[in-house]
């Protein structure tokens, strides 16, 4: 048996990465020792199960978009994807943050134009699910400040939690998807839709939001003041009703535990 | 202290005293919700055959159409609409 020019190693492995993703390459095949089995053959065992267990991973985080394309589908849009974006680590929980652009310009599912916010949403579902659940925001924690000091208040959002907005009615759209979801049709002309995605003790959760409370939610995100994100709430829409909002989002426990005790020290100059 | 600062201050207040029903609610409110099972960070397919397949997976993607819950997705434009 000829004996070629071996690879160097940075090489062979730039190699083995490219063949994974799609591309023949003789000079790889030419240094694998091939007996009963082909070099070739052998080689295309790698690269058919890394494109199972990738999109087997992308189908769990995705399992929405799965739902709704199909398998045969979904398994073809991932391997497209898998040949353009390997993962760059190996937790494969955390593979896949660049799908839902993909999605958003793979051409097959042009006909579905939701398919983008549905994966975006599955993506936060999935960020959120492996996100801590640490401590939440109390209303006891506001209690002990002045109220004239909380409109100054800037408080945080805690990891994993993301706002979606879409064009489309995308909570019937998911609800839909589910298992055993009931036959019923989802409208997709009955209009927008904000998702507030939540991290709770032992799930991760969406909530739908109207346009005054996401512009508030989406505010405080940006870590402006109170005041602000109310006045933004209100320009959003003018039903927005502030108490009611914060009740209720303090209830969700959308909101982060401070991190030192809130009122002490200097306040931000309100603005 | 503006008129709406002292609005958006009594605001804010009177939402952490909101009767203790009105913060349930919140608590019951329709959420959807997605549990998972523990996901293997070196997963493995089913079977290891599942990788033996002659057939190259790639190439046929222009010629798939979704066939899923997307049937019950209906109306709008096929064309996507951003914003």
């Amino acid at each position: 048996m000829q004996n070629p020019m071996p690879l160097a190693l940075p090489d062979l492995q730039a190699a083995f990465a490219a063949h994974v993703a799609g591309g023949d390459r003789a000079d790889l095949a030419a240094a694998v020792v091939g007996d009963s089995i082909s070099a070739e053959a052998r080689l295309r065992i790698y690269r058919h199960h890394v494109a199972y267990s990738l999109g087997s991973a992308l189908a769990a985080t995705f399992a929405t978009v799965h739902a709704l394309v199909g398998e045969a589908f979904f398994r073809s849009m991932a391997q497209r994807f898998i040949g353009q974006t390997l993962p760059t680590q190996p937790v494969l929980t955390e593979y896949g943050a660049g799908f839902p652009a993909f999605v958003a310009g793979y051409e097959p599912a042009a006909s579905l134009p939701y398919l983008e916010d549905v994966a975006r949403l599955d993506w936060a579902l999935n960020v959120a699910f492996h996100s801590p659940a640490d401590r939440r925001l109390t209303a006891a924690d506001l209690a002990g400040i002045a109220p004239e000091r909380l409109p100054s208040l800037s408080i945080a959002v805690p990891a994993g939690t993301a706002l979606i907005g879409s064009c489309y009615p995308l909570h019937r759209i998911w609800n839909a998807s589910q298992p055993g979801a009931s036959a019923e049709a989802v409208d997709l002309s009955a209009g927008r839709a904000n998702l507030l995605v939540l991290r709770r003790a032992d799930d991760a959760a969406f909530i739908v939001l109207d346009a005054g409370e996401a512009a508030f939610v989406a505010s405080v995100v940006e870590g402006t003041s109170l005041e602000i994100a109310a006045e933004r709430a209100t320009s959003a829409g003018p039903s927005f009703d502030l108490s009611t909002a914060f009740a209720r989002l303090l209830a969700l426990e959308a909101f982060a535990a401070p991190q030192q005790k809130l009122g002490d020290g200097p306040l931000k100059a309100p603005g | 202290m503006t008129k709406t600062r002292i609005a958006i201050a009594s605001a804010l207040a009177a939402a952490l005293v909101l009767p203790v029903a009105a913060q349930a609610q919140g608590n019951t409110e329709k959420c959807y919700g997605i549990s998972k099972a523990g996901k293997n960070d070196c997963q493995t397919a089913t079977s290891s055959c599942a990788g033996t397949s002659k057939k190259d997976a790639q190439g046929d993607a222009w010629l798939s159409v979704p066939k899923g819950a997307c049937e019950k997705i209906v109306g709008g434009k096929l064309t996507a609409a951003k914003g």
